[in-house]
């Protein structure tokens, strides 16, 4: 049975997906998940998760969004000229990140 | 985990749904997310009919990019506060279209004209991402989470308002004087957005202590007051002599607080505010109005085939 393993890093970080194991039950799936993804790396936490459990959409099956230029959502279409909160400057920062790597898929 | 347990731990995203934390975590949390989720579904509400009504084709997308968003938000947050397990997701959604649930003050108003968007989507929203931004750091983690999505989108948001107020405050004269009085109108209920002062406060201390909350209201009004007075005065808007504000030596703003209508904010706190009630309605109507698509989806009946699905691009 396989069981994907997502390893988290920091208290209060993201579970992010990190590889899998091949295990017979949960337990077993823990063991071999921290002795495989929690040794190397930093780990808070790790999640196993049945592979069967696991649901699956992907570009064959859909078309996702995101490709669209939306130019009127993004904080960068707005053009201000003004200095901005702090919060809004790290939103707009997060967001050109974010679009960049739109451009790039 | 006892309480005292909790406090001495408290710190950015310290608890998990892993961790097993005493009631009163539980429900304060419940309490301020649910509050939060609250307000992103009843401003989406009062944002929408400037879909249709704003001026252009661009103001037009972007309200309807925002509207998305602000539902987003609240699902968000019905999730983050669910986990808690004090209330379903459904008891919360059927507490706001029954006039139970409670939300922020600024929403209760009717909102009818364009040149009042701004008040909303510029101040409103900058007050609601000064604090937004803290929670980040609070210490329920799957509400931290919520946070990270929520600043991620709303900087659009801040700067969409501001990009209208600029706009409304270089046109006509007539649309700089209605943009004014909408200002006017506005402005004290803004000022109430954080809440009454840290002394009168009946959550606060507790929420503090337990890491839910990282700012309290006088600092997030001051930070507040802070990066928007200059702003409203860039754009030509002038503060009005009442509420009395200054900022004293220390440069610290001092607000003459019985100035402000602390009445009629209770009065919204009870969800009591005559003009606010039709909101509250409107909100009930739409959730009764949309029963039969709950019901086809949970009537497990879907027939198979059909389109493949579309992503919301």
């Amino acid at each position: 049975m396989i069981w994907e393993v997502f390893r988290q890093e920091e208290n209060g970080e993201y579970h992010t997906h990190c590889g899998n194991v091949h295990a017979p039950d949960r337990e077993m799936a823990k063991q071999f998940a921290a002795i495989q993804h929690g040794r190397r790396k930093p780990t808070n936490s790790l999640w196993v998760v049945p592979k069967e459990e696991v649901g699956e959409i992907d570009s064959d099956d859909v078309t996702f969004g995101g490709t669209t230029d939306k130019g009127y959502r993004w904080t960068m279409t707005y053009n201000l000229q003004t200095d901005q909160a702090e919060e809004v400057v790290e939103s707009e920062s997060e967001q050109e990140q974010a679009d960049k790597q739109r451009g790039e898929a | 985990m006892d309480i005292e347990e909790v406090k001495e731990r408290a710190g950015p995203r310290e608890f998990s749904p892993a961790d097993d934390l005493p009631e009163e975590y539980r429900k304060a949390a419940t309490r301020m997310i649910e509050f939060h989720a609250n307000s992103e579904i009843m401003g989406a509400y009062l944002e929408r009919p400037f879909i249709r009504q704003a001026p252009s084709i661009d103001r037009k997308l972007a309200f309807s990019a925002k509207v998305q968003d602000e539902i987003g938000h609240g699902q968000l947050l019905y999730r983050a506060a669910e986990t808690l397990g004090v209330k379903t997701r459904e008891e919360m959604l059927d507490d706001l279209a029954n006039g139970k649930g409670k939300f922020l003050n600024c929403f209760h108003y009717p909102m009818t004209e364009y040149v009042e968007t701004p008040m909303v989507a510029f101040f409103v929203d900058g007050a609601a991402m000064r604090r937004q931004a803290t929670l980040r750091r609070t210490s329920w983690e799957p509400y931290a989470h919520a946070m990270d999505k929520v600043c991620f989108e709303e900087g659009f948001h801040v700067k969409h308002g501001e990009d209208i107020l600029r706009t409304l405050m270089n046109g006509s004269r007539k649309e700089q004087q209605l943009t004014q009085e909408a200002f006017e109108e506005w402005w004290p209920r803004i000022i109430q957005f954080f809440g009454p002062t840290d002394d009168k406060s009946t959550h606060h201390d507790f929420a503090a202590s337990v890491g839910l909350k990282q700012k309290s209201n006088d600092e997030l009004r001051q930070a507040f007051l802070d990066q928007y007075v200059p702003k409203a005065r860039k754009y030509g808007l002038e503060i009005p002599d009442y509420p009395r504000i200054h900022k004293n030596d220390e440069g610290r703003w001092v607000v003459e607080e019985d100035d402000l209508d602390w009445d009629e904010f209770f009065t919204i706190a009870k969800n009591e505010y005559e003009p606010g009630v039709g909101q509250i309605d409107g909100r009930k109507h739409a959730q009764e109005a949309v029963q039969w698509v709950r019901d086809t989806i949970e009537a497990d009946n879907v027939p198979a085939g059909g389109q493949p699905p579309q992503a919301a691009d």
